[in-house]
């Protein structure tokens, strides 16, 4: 039974090992990529290094855009997002989950519609009301659409009805206020719903190219996306795949620090949040 | 008292001032797209963004009171997206653009763009600016009256890249003339097992362009003057088909399928074929990686032209637009860039920075183009193929025509499509239903 069971791991280990090394194969592919002389093409049989290590296509990539201005933006873009997300899921949230009142169901309906609306076919209205605003080419303008998160919505709804309505009581007889017992009762027992969150919006807005793109003239407002469609855009002279490794890299690279950094309490708030 | 009045004095001049100034400063609002961001120079080490920033300085300093605000808009699809959500969302949209040849009529369509023969009527010398451009290259800026609407900047032409050492192994001395050598050739060229391929055809993802090169050879393009006649189901499109399925069936030069064309740089630079079929956008590309000498021929000339006269090329690229959106005075201004920027003096920079084809004749005789000439003189054979070059496939619905071709291309010649007569005389039924609109 016991050795049924090592045996039962150990297939287990060596599938998750499998598979782990299959989602990292696009990372592995990419490192190499881009420390190989421009060049010199993967070829059958000739996967790896090439004939020599080389920074080359790590310099032509950095040279064709301003990217720590792009780093800055991509960091004001989604810090900016998240926060307003952060107090705007709590509260709507909340409401959903505890606040009774006239069509809370039909309105929690509509909210929840907009998850199966892509948000490409809202461009050209998203626009017209950014102009109308009159905030054309600013950082608001990039973060402003999503200010409001029905995924976030629904997740903070979920998570806050999962948690006892008697703690909520016990807080209002001692006296608390609305916000008080968000601030000591809901919130904190809901960190790893927020975690979650968090990550998902981050790395989401951290990819996100179109909007950006659409409502941005200036550099100076421009993240990182932008700059990585340069060295996309290359059907001119052919596909540079070296380079534009060397600069997916640069782009993704905060985000995986970010990630090993806190990769344990990820996995706990996925696996708590229930998110996959 | 008197320090409120002198507050309200104070907030006057600062309300108006910037208002004076920005009567006075007309700024033109200038996107581009690219297709080569990473490719400079070597000897000039800059960007596409640093070089337009180069001019527009250049442009500023030689007209006072006019600022160009140079943006950067994605790729050539990036671009027409940008403006036409900008233009849909209300928005201005720019005052210049560069933008593909073929969205030519799309944008008339549209009503956003300006022809530039209005400005170009009003030039003491308009005709000799106009006959300084290469004709194939102007071909693509006209409407059916012979209308021009755009001028040409940043144009290519496909050529035939071939690997000298390579050849020179083979016993050859000089490229292939016409299809029949250039396939004899590539037999010769090709080693076993893939090691090694004779000739690398891309015919992936966007197969028309260079596709249009042979039935162009054989004497029938996709288009004539019309853009709202489309011959697709041609004997000439039959016979180029069965050419190309042939290399890699008959004469095993080639893998089988379709070709990438963003891997054939770098599978030609890398030896692992001696001839390549690609734009001229990426001769500076190849000549910088290649550890070889590098031949640039004519393409080959087409079963018309046994005694070579039938070459045949379309061109490519992107031209300016001008835009109906701006102010009178804002359209003065951007007709001087659109002037400056198609200057002899720029086209002759840009080339030589680029690798594009400059678009005028006079451009070619200026430094630094004329001297990157005489040092490689691969870069004039693109110019003088241009002889024989046509128009890049445009028409009404050019995009969704486009999508018809390619799709039916790809489909037979990666061999998922059997039926090839069936496919040919169901896409040109498709072509002409879009079309008939507009007959």
């Amino acid at each position: 039974m016991r050795h049924h069971n090592a045996l039962g791991s150990r297939v287990a280990d060596a599938v998750t090992t499998l598979l782990s090394l299959l989602w990292l194969s696009p990372l592995i592919f990419a490192i190499l990529l881009s420390f190989r002389p421009p060049n010199e093409p993967i070829t059958n049989g000739n996967i790896f290094f090439g004939s020599t290590i080389t920074l080359d296509n790590y310099r032509a990539a950095w040279s064709v855009a301003p990217w720590l201005t792009h780093y800055l933006n991509s960091i004001i873009f989604v810090v900016g997002v998240l926060i307003v997300q952060l107090v705007t899921v709590t509260m709507a949230g909340y409401a959903f989950a505890r606040m009774r009142f006239r069509g809370r169901d039909t309105l929690l309906l509509i909210i929840l519609l907009q998850l199966m609306i892509p948000s490409g076919v809202l461009i050209v209205q998203n626009f017209a009301t950014i102009r109308t605003l009159n905030l054309f080419d600013t950082h608001i303008a990039l973060m402003l659409p999503y200010w409001g998160s029905a995924f976030g919505l629904l997740l903070m709804r979920q998570t806050f009805r999962e948690i006892p309505f008697e703690l909520e009581e016990a807080a209002r007889i001692d006296g608390a206020s609305l916000w008080q017992v968000l601030r000591h009762v809901y919130i904190p027992l809901s960190i790893p719903a927020y975690t979650a969150f968090a990550l998902v919006s981050i790395s989401s807005h951290w990819n996100e190219f179109l909007w950006p793109f659409i409502v941005t003239r200036s550099e100076s407002v421009r993240p990182l996306t932008v700059g990585l469609s340069k060295l996309v855009a290359t059907t001119d002279v052919g596909a540079l795949y070296n380079q534009l490794m060397a600069g997916t890299l640069l782009v993704i690279a905060p985000l995986v620090i970010l990630f090993m950094f806190f990769q344990r309490r990820f996995i706990e708030s996925f696996a708590r949040s229930g998110l996959k | 008292m008197r320090m409120l009045r002198l507050l309200t004095v104070i907030m006057l001049l600062f309300s108006v001032a910037p208002t004076i100034t920005a009567q006075e400063t007309i700024t033109v609002d200038f996107y581009f797209p690219t297709a080569t961001a990473t490719i400079t120079n070597p000897e000039a080490g800059e960007s596409i963004e640093a070089v337009f920033n180069r001019y527009a300085a250049a442009f500023e300093a030689a007209n006072p009171g006019v600022q160009i605000n140079v943006v950067y808009t994605g790729s050539y699809t990036d671009t027409r997206n940008t403006i036409q959500t900008e233009i849909a969302g209300g928005g201005a949209g720019p005052d210049v653009a560069v933008m593909l040849t073929t969205d030519l009529f799309s944008f008339i369509e549209e009503g956003t763009i300006l022809p530039v023969q209005d400005f170009i009527d009003t030039m003491p010398d308009g005709e000799a600016y106009v006959a300084d451009f290469f004709p194939a290259f102007l071909l693509n800026s006209l409407d059916e009256e012979g209308v021009i609407w755009s001028i040409p900047y940043q144009r290519s032409t496909p050529v035939l890249y071939y690997n000298v050492e390579q050849f020179a192994e083979a016993g050859f001395d000089a490229p292939p003339r016409n299809r029949q050598e250039l396939a004899e050739m590539a037999q010769a060229l090709t080693l076993p097992d893939g090691q090694r391929w004779g000739v690398w055809l891309p015919t992936e993802g966007f197969p028309i362009w260079l596709f249009s090169a042979f039935v162009i050879a054989d004497g029938q393009h996709f288009v004539e003057e019309s853009p709202s006649e489309v011959y697709f189901n041609t004997p000439q499109t039959r016979e180029a088909l069965d050419y190309i399925i042939s290399l890699s069936r008959d004469y095993g030069v080639m893998p089988g399928g379709t070709l990438s064309w963003g891997d054939g740089p770098s599978i030609f630079t890398s030896g692992k074929a001696s001839m390549l079929f690609h734009t001229t956008g990426s001769l500076t590309r190849i000549l910088n990686e290649a550890p070889f000498e590098v031949g640039v021929a004519f393409l080959p000339s087409g079963t018309a032209g046994e005694d070579g006269t039938g070459y045949g090329a379309p061109t490519g690229g992107g031209n300016l637009y001008l835009f109906a959106n701006s102010t009178p005075e804002e359209q003065a201004a951007a007709w001087a860039w659109i002037q400056f920027l198609s200057s002899p003096e720029i086209q002759s920079d840009w080339g030589a920075a680029t690798g594009y084809v400059a678009a005028r004749r006079s451009a070619w005789e200026l430094d630094p183009l004329a001297s990157l000439v005489a040092r490689r003189p691969q870069y004039a054979v693109a110019r003088d193929q241009l002889a024989f070059a046509q128009k890049e496939f445009s028409a009404y619905r050019t995009i969704d025509i486009q999508g018809i071709i390619n799709s039916t291309l790809s489909g037979i010649i990666s061999g998922a499509t059997t039926d090839i007569e069936g496919a040919l005389t169901t896409a040109q039924a498709q072509i002409d239903s879009l079309l008939a609109e507009y007959r």
